[in-house]
This record gives C-alpha cells, sequence and structure tokens, in this order.
C-alpha cells in the first residue's frame, strides 16, 4: 500500500476540478501495475465525482446543486445565535454542506497495465463547493505493483534528464530544473520511446536519451515563447522570464536549444538530427507567424492550422519519426508514424486550446484571450452567426477583465468547442488510421491510446 | 552555393542579409576551405547565421524585443538545420558547445567569449 495527497487550491465557489491526470501521475510515480485507488475528501465542503469534463454540463450540475440546495435558503447551521464553539471565521456555508451529502466524499478507481481505467468520457473531479480555498484529498493505492518501477521508460527519462541538469552551470540549470520539475505530460519523449521500440534495434538507454533531448529542446522553446507572450505563469509556476528577467530567459532557452541540438547529434544517427533540426525550424518559424497574426486577431482556420502545424505539430511529427529512425524502422513505419505524430499534434493544440474555456481544468480561464494567443474555439466564435459580432467587437478593444470574462462566456455558449472537440476526434481517427498499414510490433494499442488520451483532457 | 539555394535558406531572412549577414558569410567562406566544394557555402553560411542569432537575442546585453529575439531563433535553427545536414559530427558538436558557452556566459552575467572565433574554431573541429 502507497499514501499519497494531491493538493491544489480552488477559485471559486464552486468549482468542479479534474484531477484525473494528477491520479495518474500518482499512479506513475507509485508504479501500481494492476489494483485499486482509493481516494478521500479530507474536507466536509468537498465532494468527489467521475463524470464527463464538458464545460457546459458542468454548468449542469452547478445549477442542479444550486436548485436543490440554494445559497442562504435558511439553514439551522447558518444560525449561530443558536450554534455552540463558533470559530471567528465560521463561513456561512449550511448550504455547502448539504451539497456535499448529496455527493460523494469517496472513490474507488480501477487500475489495470499500469493505467488508470476509465471510459472514455470519465474524468475524476474534485467538487469545490465552498471555496476558494486550499483543498486536500488523501490517496491510497493498492495491488501489485511493479518490481523495478525505477526502470520504466518515463523514469529513464527523468533519470536522463536529471542527468543532464545536474552537469549544467547553475545558471542556467537551475530555470530549466525548476521548470522541468514543475511537470508537463512529457508527450513527446513518450512518443519517441514507444516509436524507439518499433524498429529491429530497441536500445531504451539510447531512447531516452534522444526522449530526454527532444524534451529540454522543447522546454527551451516555451522559456522563449513565455518571453513573448509575457506569460507570467507555466505549470503552475512563475515561467523563467517572470522569474528571472528576460535576459536569464533569453540565455537559458538558448543554452538548451544548443545543448539539446548537441545531445541529439552525438547519438550519431543523421537522419534523427535532420529530422529534429527541421522540426525545429519549423517551429521557430511558425512562431514569428503566430505573433505576426494577432494584428489581425483572432484570424482564420487556415492561418491556425500553419501555425500549429509548425509551432506544435512539427515536434510531434519529429518525436515520432526520430524515434522510429533511431530503431532502424523500415522507411513506411516512419513516413506513417510521421504522419500520425503531425495529425496528433494538431489535436493536441485543438485539445489544449479548449482548456483555456474549461472551468475545470485548474488553470485561469481566458488567459490565451487575454495574451490573444491564436485559438481556434475564439476563431469559431468569431465566425458565429449569433455571438460573432460581439466576439469580434470585444477582441477589437482593450481586454480586461470584464471583457475575457464576456468573451469566454460567449464562446462557450456557442457551437465553437464542440466544434473543435469534433475536429480534434476526427484527426485522432485520421491519426490512427495512419497505424493501421504497418506493422508496429504489438505497440498500435498504445499509440492509439495515447492519442485519444492526448485529446480527452482538460489540463 | 547558387543563387537559388541561397534564396531558399534566407528565406523570411532577407532583411538580414544587408545587415551583417553578407559580410559574416564571406568572412567564413575563408573558414571552410577544408571541406568539399558543394558544403562550403553551406557551412559558411550556417556559421552566419548563428553569429546573427546570437546577435540578434543581445546575448550579455540588453534582452532583445520578443520579435527580434523570433528572428534570432529561426537563425540559430536555420544555422543548425544546416550543419545538421551538412557538417561532420565533429563540427555539429563544436558548434553547440560553442553557442553553449556564450549563452551559459550571459545567464551568469560573466563576459562572454567572442562569437566568431569561437564559431570560426567550430569550423576547424573536424580538421
Amino acid at each position: 500500500m502507497i499514501a499519497a495527497r494531491v493538493e491544489f487550491a480552488t477559485e471559486r465557489a464552486t468549482e468542479f476540478v479534474d484531477i484525473t491526470d494528477r491520479i495518474r501521475d500518482e499512479i506513475r510515480r507509485s508504479g501500481l501495475r494492476d489494483g485499486r485507488v482509493y481516494l478521500q475528501s479530507m474536507h466536509t465542503t468537498l465532494g468527489i465525482a467521475v463524470n464527463e469534463n464538458e464545460p457546459l454540463l458542468l454548468r449542469d450540475f452547478q445549477g442542479l446543486l444550486e436548485r436543490i440546495a440554494p445559497a442562504g435558503a435558511g439553514y439551522q447551521h447558518d444560525d449561530f445565535t443558536r450554534r455552540t464553539d463558533i470559530q471567528l471565521d465560521e463561513p456561512v456555508n449550511g448550504h455547502a454542506h448539504c451539497r456535499q451529502l448529496l455527493l460523494s466524499a469517496f472513490a474507488t478507481l480501477l487500475v489495470a497495465d499500469g493505467e488508470l481505467l476509465l471510459g472514455r468520457w470519465q474524468s475524476v473531479f474534485a467538487v469545490e463547493l465552498d471555496g476558494p480555498r486550499q483543498r486536500r484529498i488523501a490517496i491510497q493505492l493498492d495491488g501489485e505493483f511493479a518490481r523495478e518501477s525505477r526502470h520504466a521508460p518515463e523514469s529513464l527519462v527523468e533519470v536522463e534528464l536529471a542527468r543532464q541538469l545536474m552537469v549544467d552551470p547553475e545558471a542556467v540549470a537551475a530555470p530549466m530544473r525548476r521548470l522541468v520539475e514543475a511537470g508537463g505530460k512529457r508527450l513527446r519523449p513518450k512518443l519517441v520511446q514507444l516509436t524507439a521500440a518499433i524498429g529491429p534495434r530497441n536500445d531504451p538507454l539510447r531512447a531516452a536519451e534522444l526522449a530526454a533531448a527532444v524534451e529540454l529542446l522543447h522546454n527551451a522553446t516555451l522559456i522563449h515563447d513565455d518571453y513573448v507572450d509575457e506569460s507570467p505563469y507555466r505549470r503552475g509556476r512563475p515561467t523563467v522570464a517572470a522569474a528571472e528577467g528576460p535576459e536569464r530567459a533569453i540565455a537559458v532557452g538558448d543554452y538548451y536549444f544548443a545543448k539539446a541540438t548537441r545531445l541529439i547529434a552525438e547519438i550519431g544517427n543523421p537522419g534523427v538530427t535532420s529530422a529534429v533540426a527541421e522540426a525545429l525550424e519549423a517551429v521557430c518559424a511558425s512562431q514569428i507567424d503566430d505573433v505576426a497574426l494577432r494584428g489581425a486577431y483572432p484570424g482564420d482556420r487556415e492561418s491556425y492550422m500553419r501555425v500549429v502545424r509548425g509551432k506544435t505539430a512539427s515536434l510531434f511529427a519529429a518525436a515520432c519519426a526520430s524515434g522510429a529512425l533511431l530503431s532502424d524502422a523500415p522507411p513506411e513505419v516512419v513516413g506513417a508514424l510521421r504522419r500520425y505524430g503531425d495529425l496528433l499534434g494538431v489535436a493536441f493544440q485543438m485539445a489544449d486550446d479548449m482548456v483555456d474555456f474549461s472551468p475545470s481544468s485548474g488553470k485561469p480561464m481566458g488567459l490565451d484571450v487575454r495574451q490573444r494567443v491564436l485559438s481556434l474555439p475564439l476563431i469559431y466564435a468569431a465566425e458565429d452567426r449569433v455571438v460573432g459580432p460581439e466576439v469580434r467587437q470585444l477582441l477589437a478593444g482593450t481586454l480586461g477583465d470584464k471583457e475575457v470574462g464576456r468573451v469566454t462566456d460567449l464562446v462557450t455558449s456557442s457551437e465553437a468547442l464542440p466544434r473543435v472537440r469534433k475536429e480534434a476526434l476526427e484527426l485522432i481517427d485520421a491519426a490512427v488510421h495512419e497505424l493501421e498499414s504497418v506493422e508496429l510490433d504489438g505497440l498500435r494499442p498504445t499509440l492509439i491510446g495515447l492519442a485519444r488520451a492526448a485529446v480527452d483532457r482538460s489540463s | 552555393m547558387s543563387v537559388q539555394v541561397l534564396d531558399r535558406e534566407l528565406n523570411r531572412l532577407e532583411g538580414l542579409w544587408t545587415d551583417g549577414l553578407s559580410d559574416a558569410y564571406r568572412v567564413y567562406l575563408d573558414s571552410v576551405g577544408h571541406f568539399t566544394p558543394n558544403v562550403q557555402p553551406k557551412l559558411a553560411l550556417a556559421a552566419a547565421l548563428i553569429e546573427m542569432g546570437v546577435r540578434l537575442q543581445g546575448l550579455g546585453g540588453r534582452a532583445a524585443a520578443p520579435t527580434t529575439l523570433l528572428m534570432g531563433d529561426l537563425c540559430l535553427a536555420r544555422g543548425s538545420r544546416l550543419l545538421a545536414d551538412n557538417a561532420p559530427l565533429a563540427v555539429q558538436v563544436a558548434f553547440a558547445r560553442a553557442v553553449e558557452s556564450i549563452s551559459s556566459a550571459a545567464a551568469s552575467e560573466q563576459p562572454a567569449p567572442a562569437t566568431r572565433p569561437l564559431l570560426q574554431s567550430a569550423l576547424g573541429a573536424s580538421r
């Protein structure tokens, strides 16, 4: 049995916080292969629920709770003249306790083959009923654990990342270490490792070296992006530019840009080196296009696709192709995986765009709108016959809290999000189709699962 | 390098050609004579782009404006890709180490080594 805690801060009175990825992280860290995860809310006004993470549905749930147990409806718990042992900061929250009674404070989830067993549309929520507050959920993991979970492929990448950061000058290593340790989905390294096991030359250590270098490269681009976008936070922590200043951020990004390039070259496979170098060039060129497009914000779908193909999908495609090349996979397999990665990358970015309009992602809503970041839901909302004129008018002016809030409301009330979701799922189907005609040494189900998981998320 | 190839490699960076990139290119041409003739101009251009990238980033000085930084990133990325496609492994590694030393000095607020001699030395790494 292994125990853990999930801690988080809520921002609103009622809030559905998607903790699915946090639980998956705990499973991965523990090495649990087959068994159960027990969750228990440590609060009397925090519930646990398993349901679909769809923004409008979450509003329905909130409406339901408000109808059944409205705030200020004369709860005896709120009558402080009749209660004893009242704290000075005792909240008026009878409604929140009553709402919690309708939910559960516990959940048991199954784990099979190291994966949380959830249906395609299921997410695990902590349901805040009396926020904003600091919250805790206790977790226990029970069952069969991998004997050497330290040597799981993901662990090899983490060890390699730590090893590389250990030998670097502290002035560059410390900011990068903070960024790397703050999390991230590690999708690109996962793709490298999976595809590196497909061909006849399967070397997990070399694959981990390549995967870690690709992750460092990705993080280096994020450091520069955050400076360009003036983003205050990344992965819940201050960005390198915000914490250390732009001069340091630029230098740290450049250092890891160069170092990752060197690590990849030193692997000694020219095809791999070229594949990643081409992708990096596409990322940089698209970043210029992205910034240029902000003059015509929110832009159109064609421009969006062009930027996303370069900025996001190119590195996904390169991760897939480079892993396959490393394992000496046949050219048709490399080609199919490259196309799979490209489609997956675009779908991933679309799903990421939708997170900005999800009240339960754990990230502040409307951040992309505020920073005028290219976003397909916003493009579709601006084209919408009903909400489009108001969206365009708001985006043409100064975007303060009120305007950003109104834009996010308009986007979520339009057909934009379902339209983007449908498009992302179609891209995933197309990506999966690419895998059908080639021999993948039994890894097809894993690649399909990874693709589906990449768009079924909220954070 | 043919005019067409040069044009392609300068796509989006044309404005930099008259802003020091062509001068740097000509200087680096003198350092690539030991490579086969077909890769000499590509490696000279790679070195010039990386020198230009470092300059645009403002490493060791005031931070570049965001749009300038992105141009610098593209210079570094294109130079890197030219090296990946045309340079021996030792040269690729030497270039990367050169940028690592310049950027780590900048991050540590130490005087950065001069870029051009470092890159000229990197071009000689396979000799």
